[in-house]
């Protein structure tokens, strides 16, 4: 059998498995196994698994994944959110639409000490949905907002997605996070944007503002210390030059978990539910690691990889629109499975041919910009139904809301995220602009 | 998507076996967050030493490499026993609830032995690693205790699967 043709089996056995209800990470496993089995026989499979789970997970590197989770896990539970919800609403509270602003920029903020998506919704939507929904919001807008500003819990870094494809493409963590961050503070300003102009356009679904909204104080500065603290530490100690990004997220655990206990948040119970969140989120990302390893090593064999490189590189069109391609196939993936598994699946496959690709620009630069292209993509996949992860999230913590309206309210928001991908498609600086400078 | 969760109102009655594997999970999830947090603080102290007197811990690479394989083996039974693994359910929304804990269990065994593979396979690798004698470069230490400590992890999911294949899942044992 050709390699090609055998890829494809591989890939259609993969399929088929996960729409069968299978873990995608087994679909995988079980699938690339086979493939590898039938290339090589079963002696130099036997001898590749001996030796894989220690050569891949006793690993160094690997480490700074669950650190970021276990850090956001201490941020979750140590009552950091709403000190942070009331000082954002007491900022936007003069504007109609106050609340919903307000949640985007507590996400925004609480993200920054958070690298997942699905915990910076969850989180923010416990202290914002009741205060949205007694202030007379649509379950629509309450619940679209609060999905979509979930978002910048990876857009904003810390962000584990980007720290997947840092560690699958050897780029430096550092570099990605800058690089995020000013596209991430557009997404920020941008879904404030759309919460105003929705307000204006379909009446309804906002109260006006109101004369006795509370007022920015002393006070509700305080509450914003732990997380003021948090972050300057670890991007300060980064970016200062004085340790690394996976120490970086050693001290920001640590530091979290310090501050959850100096607010007094901090029970047995709840420290718990920490390491069983870490554990969880971890074991679920890690496994996918497992079943995507044994996939890329099958697909390696096959040499589909280098025959695609050839392939497009015979084409005769323009780069950007081979990038153009990429990221659309992405979109469409990432609407009918899950988009980490997508990203450790398919980048392996894609990144020499992007790589390949000339853009006249450097080839860290083309690593750095396709990785926060694949960031935006990734995001956006979490709101797209009929699979938008963070949609079901908060969905499932308002009451009373059909997830219909759920993903109506996060339709606006996608317009402006189809814009954000556009404009890093054909403005690639906005990226790599704050890399350069702090060079 | 969904990431699904066993909900809170759990049934009252676990059967002893389930509570045996319930317990394991969760003190497995502990002991790799206890991991972590040990990854932690000789992380800080790494860093501390070295901004002030120049000298990190010995050989702390090695060791954060070590506990992170061994956490990432705990990591697992406590996320298959709460079904967090994440499916595509999308294909089989319509399909009716019975078919679907079917093809549920179905992917439980498979599951269950990708794990039972992987753990077989990583104790003969780490059998080959202790006759070899493979060790560290820093701190000499063997390579087979990082092998030693991920097989258990691995061999408890495949048992907490093998449970949901026989048994069902613990949100829908009591029909």
């Amino acid at each position: 059998m050709s390699g090609l043709s055998l890829a494809a089996l591989v890939l259609v056995l993969m399929f088929a498995l996960m729409a069968l209800r299978t873990p995608i990470a087994i679909a995988m496993f079980l699938s690339g196994s086979v493939g590898y089995v039938m290339q090589t026989g079963w002696g130099p499979y036997a001898s590749f698994m001996n030796s894989m789970a220690f050569a891949r997970f006793a690993s160094y590197d690997l480490s700074v994944i669950p650190l970021f989770i276990l850090m956001g896990q201490f941020a979750t539970q140590g009552g950091i959110s709403k000190a942070l919800f009331e000082f954002t609403a007491a900022i936007t509270g003069g504007f109609k639409g106050g609340l919903a602003m307000a949640a985007v920029m507590a996400s925004a903020a609480f993200g920054a000490i958070c690298g997942s998506s699905v915990a910076t919704a969850a989180t923010i939507t416990g202290v914002a949905l009741p205060e949205m929904q007694r202030h007379g919001y649509s379950g629509r807008l309450a619940t679209g907002t609060l999905a979509t500003a979930g978002t910048l819990g990876i857009l904003i870094p810390p962000s584990v997605p980007l720290v997947i494809y840092a560690i699958l493409t050897e780029q430096n963590i550092a570099k990605l996070f800058l690089a995020a961050t000013i596209p991430g503070i557009i997404a920020m300003l941008s879904y404030m944007l759309v919460i105003a102009v929705y307000v204006r356009v379909v009446p309804g679904h906002a109260p006006d503002v109101r004369a006795d909204r509370p007022r920015l104080s002393g006070k509700l500065l305080v509450g914003l210390a732990p997380i003021a603290v948090v972050f300057v530490l670890v991007f300060g100690g980064i970016y200062g030059g004085f340790f690394s990004p996976t120490e970086g997220a050693a001290v920001g655990a640590a530091t979290a978990f310090l501050a959850a206990l100096a607010r007094r948040e901090m029970t047995w119970q709840k420290f718990k539910a920490c390491f069983y969140g870490t554990a969880t989120s971890s074991a679920m990302i890690f496994l996918i690691f497992i079943g995507a390893d044994i996939m890329n090593s099958t697909l390696a064999l096959t040499q589909v990889q280098t025959q695609l490189v050839g392939l497009i590189g015979g084409w005769n069109v323009a780069p950007i629109w081979v990038m153009v391609a990429i990221v659309a196939l992405h979109i469409v993936l990432g609407m009918v499975t899950e988009e980490l598994s997508i990203i450790l699946l398919t980048i392996p496959i894609f990144f020499p041919v992007v790589m390949a690709l000339d853009f006249g620009m450097p080839k860290e630069s083309l690593a750095i910009w396709f990785g926060i292209l694949i960031l935006m993509v990734v995001s956006f996949g979490l709101l797209v139904p009929p699979m938008g992860l963070n949609v079901y999230v908060v969905n499932g913590m308002a009451k009373g809301v059909p997830l219909s309206e759920s993903f109506r309210g996060v339709l606006p928001f996608l317009i402006s995220d189809a814009v954000r991908i556009v404009l890093i498609l054909a403005f690639p600086g906005i990226a790599l602009w704050l890399v350069k400078f702090m060079n | 998507m969904r990431v699904r969760k066993t909900p809170s109102n759990r049934l009252k009655k676990l059967s002893p076996m389930l509570k045996t594997l319930e317990t394991l999970s969760k003190l497995s999830a502990i002991a790799a967050g206890v991991l972590m947090t040990l990854i932690t603080v000789l992380t800080c102290a790494s860093i501390i030493g070295r901004e002030t007197i120049g000298k990190t811990v010995p050989g702390d690479f090695e060791l954060v490499g070590l506990a992170t394989g061994a956490a990432i083996g705990l990591f697992m039974p406590l996320c298959q026993l709460q079904r967090s693994n994440i499916i595509v359910d999308f294909f089989t929304a319509r399909v009716p609830a019975r078919i679907n804990d079917k093809l549920d269990r179905l992917a439980a065994f498979f599951l269950a032995a990708s794990f039972l593979l992987l753990a077989w396979r990583a104790s003969l690798g780490g059998l080959n690693s202790w006759q070899t004698n493979s060790s560290t470069m820093l701190l000499g230490m063997p390579e087979w205790y990082a092998y030693a400590t991920m097989v258990p992890g691995f061999v408890l999911t495949a048992v907490v699967a093998l449970h949901q294949l026989a048994f069902g899942f613990a949100t829908d044992a009591g029909h």
